[in-house]
């Protein structure tokens, strides 16, 4: 019910060059957590997360507020590295790199793993300058080129031919919906392999929303993505995966399909149903 | 390649911010070094109870410009602080009008001016007509210099007093005057004595608004309409004098005024911190 | 209930005419300043700020030595004060670790809190012999530079500067501190979330701030112009325009604390109080717009906010 491009089952699973869409192949994993530990001074907020998201899959965490969902998604790029006080333990990997390993370049782990914040937070520059500030952090390239890359990078936000003709006006000055795609945008410029999606659609009107969700799914095509959400139906419409967290705990990790309509554990149940949230 | 680069530049800058701290730090080092160790040898029972006397005396003090000092400042407090809270209550209690905006644009305006120039109107508002210096002339520019520093304190404080406690008075049936003054003003009290001591280490160094208002005297006077000897002026006069003497009860007035001005801070922040940690 | 209202407005009209009263003491600055120098400016003229001798007991006043000293050790000033200031405020804020924050904060405080006068007797004293032997120790070579010309004296426009710089580095690092606060950090995580370094951060931070960095530098200048202790004991008290840093020059601030006490005539007075009233109006202009500057910055932030409480509504 979920899906994305639809093409014939393909049972193909190792080569992560070309994952068949199916929904029942096991697509290689992109990132795999074991027994990740994460603690806010003493506070122990994740408690042995084993969890791994899919190449090119769409991976939906649910969960009442404090249930660690955001705090794990902030793991998979470090970002929780700026606070002296929050660190993390265990197991996460990349691929093959340790995201964990201290000696690992932060900043090139955050170029393969993208992620787009709850509030959108255009830079105070013009549209072009938002997308081309991530390319010039790492590539010199020619005017010419760059304005390639930012037609790339705002198309692969669906944001192009809204702002073709005014690439010169402020960020600041598109509309909410509006700034949310240039954030996307500018972290799909970079070219991540993973883009984190933190509660992406919680600032914004219902067809921004629709607008964005479309959007993930389109771009699960090329990236791996993992959306946080407080919106269970967003997470039934969008996901391949959903991840249901209670009290830093992964409690239920599965299709989408099964966690919606037949969960197993019994807090699962009553979280979807309304019970408590 | 390039990655090398970039965190090679980010080392580069946290280095040259770390030094620019430093290099602030050493200036601030020396001054304290130098004022200590050249003041602190005149600093002497002798220094708080005897003037300066004539010129080649070498037992003399500087009794009169701490005497003086006081006086002076605390004539400058005695016209700040009953203005300043006032016109901070205003600000707070009327906040949002015109005049209140108009009011706290003066008082950054006036914190802005320069001591000198604070000195030049005090001379033209205290001296001129009354064609000769004197000690009130002195206070009243330190406090035209302590106003504005008093007047946002209050109006800061008074906002930060919770509304209920204000409303809680009003309701029982007070008057405004009588809810702000008994209430409201009570409650910030401790923030509005920090800032009047903030206020006080500002203006307790200052010599430029005093040169031609309070000027300085050789003696001891307590006589508010003549001129009266103050540790800034006094200092700045010794300095300038070819006596060695001079030179060195100049650097101990200075080790005087530094540390109470040090003092006054510190006191202002101890009991800010208080005021905060309840 | 009438009485009670009475009571209300006469509670309102009392500490409202106490805030008459200070808005009228600065509008008192001006009135008095432009009157006592009134004398001065009609006699004089424009000519006062364009020609440069100054002597007061044949009745010469030309002004300019005085509003060239003042702008150039200002600027010069500026000019050092300037990165180091910014430099302190990126470290407090956005680089030292978090116990580390509070000593430094105080420690830059205690800088700003020494009164001018200990500033210049540590000019004199201290200060100004090494800059003597700095001057003395220049190669020849470099002499010919006007810059660095003149018999080294350690009195002048170089100790000027430099305890000047000194002085203004606390008010414009902390007011660069509060503006750098003020940027949101989610700005911060949206670099680093494309894989910023340090630096890089810091410079989207600046960037993001740069109106009210420049505002807290404005306000540096302001400081300077203005000071007037610490500058007299040090400049050499010369009525002088000249480019050299070796050179000893005169500032507005100075020639006023050293002249107005014993000023020869009622001219003499009035000519100094003019050169009080355009310092006044510099530093004026100078502060009004610093804080215009400081205050755009706060304004930024809102049309995104109301427009993301719109949108969410």
């Amino acid at each position: 019910m979920n899906n994305l491009s639809v093409s014939a089952s393909v049972p193909a699973v190792s080569s992560s060059s070309n994952p068949g869409h199916a929904s029942h192949a096991e697509p290689p994993a992109k990132v795999t957590a074991r027994g990740l530990n994460f603690y806010y001074g003493e506070h122990h907020a994740l408690k042995n997360i084993n969890i791994t998201l899919g190449t090119n899959r769409v991976t939906a965490f649910i969960g009442p507020s404090g249930c660690g969902k955001s705090t794990l998604l902030r793991t998979f790029n470090r970002m929780y590295d700026l606070y002296p006080a929050q660190r993390a333990t265990g197991l996460l990997m990349l691929d093959q790199s340790n995201i964990l390993d201290p000696k690992l370049d932060l900043n090139l782990l955050r170029a393969r793993v993208g992620m787009v914040f709850q509030k959108p937070t255009p830079f105070p520059m013009t549209i072009y300058e938002n997308i081309a500030f991530g390319i010039r952090l790492y590539e010199r390239i020619s005017r010419s080129e760059m304005d390639d890359r930012v037609e790339k990078a705002l198309r692969g936000g669906a944001l192009w031919n809204e702002v073709k003709d005014k690439l010169n006006a402020s960020g600041l000055s598109l509309s909410g919906g509006q700034q949310q795609r240039l954030c996307i945008a500018r972290t799909v410029a970079v070219r991540p392999e993973v883009i984190l999606f933190d509660e992406p659609c919680s600032a914004l009107d219902p067809i921004s929303t629709a607008k964005i969700e479309e959007l993930i799914q389109e771009l699960a095509e090329n990236y791996t993505i993992a959306i946080v959400t407080h919106n269970m139906q967003q997470a039934a419409r969008v996901s391949d995966k959903t991840a249901f967290m209670y009290l830093g705990e992964l409690i239920e990790f599965d299709e989408t399909d099964k966690i919606f309509t037949s969960p197993n554990d019994r807090r699962t149940q009553d979280y979807i149903t309304g019970r408590f949230g | 390649m390039r990655n090398w680069w970039r965190r090679a530049m980010s080392h580069v800058v946290v280095l040259l911010c770390g030094s620019a701290v430093l290099l602030a730090l050493v200036p601030l080092a020396l001054i304290l070094f130098y004022v200590i160790t050249q003041g602190l040898s005149a600093v002497t029972w002798s220094f708080f109870t005897r003037v300066p006397g004539q010129v080649g005396e070498t037992n003399g003090g500087m009794a009169n410009g701490i005497v003086g000092s006081l006086i002076v400042t605390g004539l400058g407090a005695v016209f700040a602080i009953p203005i300043g809270v006032t016109a901070g209550v205003y600000a707070a209690e009327y906040r949002g009008t015109r005049l209140a905006g108009a009011i706290r644009f003066a008082a950054d305006t006036l914190n802005g001016v320069p001591s000198i120039v604070i000195g030049v109107f005090a001379y033209g508002v205290a001296v001129l007509p009354f064609h000769h210096f004197s000690a009130l002339a002195g206070g009243f520019a330190l406090g035209v210099m302590m106003l504005p520093l008093v007047m946002r304190t209050t109006e800061e404080l008074l906002l930060l007093v919770p509304a209920s406690l204000r409303e809680g008075a009003l309701a029982l049936g007070a008057t405004r005057a009588r809810a702000v003054f008994t209430v409201v003003v009570p409650a910030a009290l401790p923030g509005i004595v920090t800032g009047a001591l903030l206020a006080l280490a500002r203006v307790a160094g200052e010599t430029a608004p005093l040169l031609f208002t309070a000027l300085s005297n050789q003696f001891f006077s307590l006589d508010l309409t003549k001129t009266m000897a103050n540790l800034p002026v006094t200092i700045n006069n010794f300095v300038q004098s070819p006596y060695a003497y001079w030179k060195q009860l100049a650097w101990s007035g200075a080790l005087i005024i530094t540390l109470t001005v040090l003092a006054l801070n510190i006191g202002a922040r101890i009991l800010g911190a208080e005021r905060t940690a309840k | 209930m009438k009485g009670r209202r009475l009571d209300d407005l006469g509670f309102r009209v009392t500490t409202g005419l106490f805030g008459v009263l200070l808005i009228a003491m600065v509008a008192g600055i001006a009135v008095v300043l432009y009157t006592d120098s009134s004398a001065a400016i009609w006699k004089f003229g424009w000519q006062f700020w364009q020609t440069e001798i100054w002597d007061p007991v044949s009745g010469e006043f030309g002004a300019r030595p005085f509003i060239w000293g003042t702008l150039y050790s200002s600027v010069l000033a500026l000019l050092i004060a300037g990165p180091i200031a910014i430099g302190i405020a990126i470290y407090i804020s956005e680089l030292s670790p978090s116990w580390l924050r509070r000593p430094l904060v105080f420690l830059t405080e205690l800088l700003a809190a020494i009164p001018s006068i200990v500033y210049g007797l540590w000019g004199i004293f201290v200060l100004v012999p090494f800059v003597r032997r700095l001057e003395a120790a220049t190669p020849e070579w470099l002499k010919t530079v006007p810059l660095f010309s003149g018999p080294p004296l350690g009195l002048g426009m170089l100790s000027a500067a430099i305890l000047l710089a000194i002085m203004i580095v606390p008010f414009s690092s902390s007011v660069a501190r509060e503006v750098l606060r003020a940027v949101p950090q989610a700005q911060r995580e949206g670099a680093y979330a494309l894989g910023a370094t340090r630096w890089e951060a810091i410079r989207m931070a600046l960037f993001y701030a740069r109106t009210g960095i420049v505002g807290s530098i404005m306000l540096g200048f302001g400081r300077a112009l203005g000071e007037t202790m610490a500058v007299t004991m040090v400049i050499g008290n010369t009525p002088q325009v000249s480019t050299s840093l070796y050179a000893p020059q005169y500032t507005m601030a100075a020639v006023i604390a050293n002249e107005f006490a014993e000023a020869a005539d009622a001219l003499h007075l009035s000519a100094l109080v003019e050169i009080g009233l355009v310092l006044f109006i510099i530093t004026l202009a100078v502060n009004v717009l610093s804080r215009a500057f400081i205050w755009s910055l706060g304004q930024r932030t809102r049309p995104v906010r109301a427009r993301a409480a719109a949108e969410a509504a």
